[in-house]
């Protein structure tokens, strides 16, 4: 049998679609768990990001997270927290939200320091105050690798929460763990599937949403030089 | 910190490490051999690299723990198995990076050396994948040192890694594991990611000590400082 | 209007960019700061508005001291064009103009509708309101560039290298746009440039650095050509500035009868008797230069031919005589076979023709009337001062000068 037929079988169990711990019910909580970390990574990242694009102070720093963050193991976050805090909100909150930081600063940063020199003086020069400067000119232009950035940390921060369910999160993770201890490959397969599902759904997101918010200026960014 | 249960279990940890490297390091390879060609052409056939992009960035996008499942009713509960998930990551990062490693070489040059009598794959060989090396060797960098990271996911599907010291830690309610776990893991993937910058400026010497810049790989010869900025040419 | 008092620019690391420098820069004219690179003219630009903060003396604007008010105000009323336009891509073109303007608080659609007067001052199509940056030519961005600067109608416009970025013939002719409106505007503009001769076209008032800094010289651009302050004026104005300096010079007092001008239904027969012993003849068709005729080719050919079928060699270019210089004369004198330059009317109907002695005369009696205008030169220069100055030279004979329009002056053909 294919990973696919597992998979489907799985999900077209009608059972599996009704009470406790059914697969709606976790695509719910996997959303949640999801989407308050990305949120609060965001309010913290972006500005961050912005800020330190605008001025230039604090770019060393933005560089070695860059280079950083991709070296910590989810898991290994994860597993040290359960065990010295126990299992609470703030047991997964906290890893999700420090690991969905870092893609949306770095690219919050490099999307304000990309900005051409040439425009930042105009705009200083023609009388935008630092604020105006920053929400008129800097971070719509910099919007495209901003939204990059933000879909890179919500792809991250969905697979990061599946993985979670391995220190007793639910979600759709809880599918895939319960079945790995439990030797049931039906519920494993379909629990991945879901999740891939659910990634895709947040690209396409993502690209609608780049498509709306994105001005036509913007899009044909390559000119020749 | 327990710091005597280290030298208890120095051999096992040396284990579990060795194999850590071995399943970060050995598929980011892989991923660079099969990256090059695929570049190559998506850099020469500029119809051919939209399509690979949209599926590189769909396959990036799938969590590594999902992608290993997929694999288990072919490859099983083995170290292929995470191998060959980690190489399809590693080709998600690297060969846009090779695209656009190969693209930042300055058309005068290209022409110049065409000029002189290069004929296309000697061109290639000596003159644009040099130039084009320190935004592929970024692309390495990101792979292996989240390859080394992602290796100690595969743990839960039982293939040996560092990963092993957090379920186990887990476990046994035992953080000295833990940590000693995060360590290695960290340190291993910053280590490589030093080698690689190290080779880099052996490998192009006319580039000198650039203070790095974090404004990506569009910049000619600056590094790909993350696969974010690259993937941001998905076609619109 | 504007006045620099004792102007320095210090940096940590020691460099000086700018030196005590004082200039006045008056109202309503074009005042270019030239010089070669590092020399402090962009610094001394960006101190007016405070992009740049001086670290010794003062900056006046209209009497008032630039740091008295708050700087982002201060830089809405001050136009600011740079090299690369600067103009914002993710906005549309008719936005970018409009920019200042919303800033000050007009309302969008009436902002838009500036901005589509200023698409029309700057010369360009309307349907370029509603495009992005990226979609123009470097000439027409640097156009929105000069619109977006002036749509809030301030009164004093600094340009920074605005045409170095753009190629040899969209140069020129945003030069000349920019001198027909200033002439149209009258605005106080302060440009800075490394080019002399866009210093000497455009400039009403050039001040050229030094290169650490320091002034060299002050004053209209025909002075800087005749009178420069020492060697390195000279040679930074250019070895030619001898002929260049008579683009600032009218054609209108040429003597124009030294040669035969005849039409071309006029028979070979005649030309030989109307010729009256000169070499060449000039064959005109309804009043207008046709070619040079040389007199001994009538000698063989049929007496009732018309000139219109004898073989002429070509005539280069004509001058005009009400608005054109002497320069362009002696230029056309230089590429006629005959030695004679034409002179037309504005119809391009011929009046004359104007021989090397007479251009000589014409020459050297403005080179009189320019060296019995000019002040003797301070003996001494206190170490204090930064140049000789304009301020010396009576108001009367500096307006005498300047009376020669520099824009038809100086625009060859």
């Amino acid at each position: 049998m294919s990973f696919f037929s597992w998979a489907w079988d799985w999900v077209i169990q009608r059972s599996n679609w009704n009470g406790q711990g059914s697969i709606p019910q976790q695509i719910v909580a996997h959303l949640g768990y999801s989407g308050l970390p990305l949120l609060i990574a965001a309010l913290i990242a972006i500005p961050a990001g912005v800020a330190i694009g605008h001025t230039g102070r604090g770019a060393t720093l933005v560089i070695n997270i860059a280079n950083a963050w991709r070296a910590i193991p989810t898991l290994g976050l994860l597993v040290l927290l359960v065990v010295l805090l126990g299992f609470s909100a703030l047991t997964w909150l906290l890893p999700l939200v420090v690991l969905a930081i870092p893609p949306m600063l770095v690219n919050s940063y490099e999307g304000v320091a990309g900005v051409d020199p040439g425009v930042r003086d105009a705009a200083r020069g023609m009388g935008m105050t630092t604020w105006q400067q920053v929400t008129r000119v800097e971070m719509p232009i910099a919007l495209p690798l901003i939204l990059v950035g933000l879909r890179t940390s919500a792809v991250f921060v969905v697979a990061t929460a599946t993985i979670a369910a391995y220190i007793g999160l639910g979600g759709l993770g809880r599918f895939i763990i319960d079945g790995l201890a439990s030797d049931q490959y039906g519920p494993v397969a379909g629990g991945a599937l879901l999740v891939v599902v659910l990634a895709i759904l947040v690209l396409i997101l993502f690209a609608v949403l780049s498509r709306l918010l994105v001005p036509a200026g913007l899009r044909t960014r390559r000119r020749e030089g | 910190m327990m710091w005597s249960w280290i030298p208890g279990n120095g051999s096992q940890i040396w284990q579990l490490t060795q194999e850590n490297i071995y399943l970060g390091v050995v598929p980011a390879l892989y991923g660079l051999v099969l990256s090059l060609p695929l570049g190559i052409l998506a850099a020469r056939w500029r119809w051919f690299y939209p399509p690979v992009l949209t599926v590189t960035n769909i396959l990036y996008a799938v969590p590594s723990l999902a992608l290993f499942i997929a694999l288990i009713p072919s490859l099983g509960l083995t170290n292929t198995n995470v191998v060959v998930a980690l190489t399809v990551y590693s080709v998600c990062v690297i060969l846009p990076n090779v695209v656009a490693g190969l693209r930042s070489v300055p058309d005068d040059v290209r022409q110049a050396a065409t000029a002189m009598g290069y004929r296309p794959l000697r061109r290639l060989i000596t003159v644009e994948l040099p130039l084009a090396l320190p935004v592929i060797i970024g692309g390495l960098r990101v792979g292996v040192v989240s390859g080394i990271s992602l290796a100690s996911v595969g743990q839960l599907i039982g293939v040996s890694s560092l990963g092993y010291l957090f379920v186990d830690g887990e476990q046994r309610d035992f953080p000295t594991e833990i940590y000693v776990g995060l360590f290695l893991v960290i340190a291993l993937a910053l280590a490589c990611d030093l080698i690689l910058v190290a080779i880099r400026r052996a490998v192009t010497p006319w580039m000198g000590e650039r203070k790095r810049s974090a404004v990506p790989a569009r910049s000619a010869a600056g590094e790909g400082a993350a696969p974010e900025s690259t993937l941001e040419a998905v076609p619109q | 209007m504007i006045t620099f008092e004792r102007v320095t620019k210090r940096y940590p690391d020691g460099t000086v960019a700018v030196h005590a420098l004082d200039l006045d820069v008056p109202a309503g004219q074009t005042m270019v700061l030239v010089g070669p690179s590092g020399c402090g003219k962009t610094t001394s630009l960006r101190m007016i508005n405070r992009l740049i903060e001086p670290s010794e003396g003062r900056i006046l604007l209209d009497g008032q001291d630039v740091r008295d008010q708050d700087p982002a105000r201060l830089r809405r009323g001050i136009g600011y064009v740079i090299q690369q336009a600067g103009l914002f891509p993710h906005r549309t073109v008719q936005d970018n103009i409009a920019t200042v303007p919303v800033l000050v608080g007009t309302g969008r659609s009436s902002a838009r509708a500036r901005a589509r007067e200023m698409l029309a001052l700057v010369g360009l199509d309307q349907e370029l309101a509603t495009r992005y940056p990226h979609q123009l030519s470097g000439g027409q961005q640097q156009r929105v560039g000069v619109a977006r600067a002036l749509a809030a109608d301030p009164p004093v416009l600094l340009m920074d290298e605005p045409f170095s970025a753009v190629d040899p013939l969209v140069r020129s002719s945003l030069q000349d746009e920019l001198i027909a409106l200033q002439a149209q505007l009258h605005k106080t503009i302060v440009l800075v440039t490394h080019d002399i001769e866009e210093a000497i076209k455009v400039g009403d008032r050039i001040a050229l650095f030094h290169p650490h800094g320091t002034i060299a010289q002050v004053g209209s651009p025909e002075r800087l050509l005749g009178a420069p302050a020492d060697s390195y004026v000279a040679n930074f104005v250019g070895f030619d500035r001898g002929i260049r300096r008579l683009s600032f010079v009218a054609a209108g007092g040429l003597r124009l009868d030294s040669g035969p001008v005849l039409d071309a239904a006029t028979t070979v027969e005649q030309a030989r008797t109307g010729a009256q012993g000169q070499q060449w003849l000039l064959v005109t068709t309804e009043g207008r230069p046709a070619g040079w005729v040389p007199a001994e080719r009538l000698a063989a050919l049929p007496a009732d031919l018309p000139l219109s079928q004898v073989p002429a060699e070509g005539f280069g270019h004509s001058f005009t005589v009400g608005t054109e210089s002497l320069r362009v004369a002696l230029d056309a004198a230089v590429l006629s076979p005959a030695g004679l330059a034409i002179g037309v009317d504005g119809d391009g109907r011929v009046l004359g023709l104007a021989s090397f002695d007479d251009l000589r005369a014409a020459i050297t009696a403005a080179s009189r009337q320019e060296m019995a205008s000019r002040e003797p030169e301070p003996t001494a220069l206190g170490q204090d001062e930064a140049v000789p100055q304009e301020e010396a030279v009576p108001k009367e004979v500096v307006s005498q000068e300047d009376s020669q329009p520099t824009s038809s002056a100086g625009a060859a053909p």
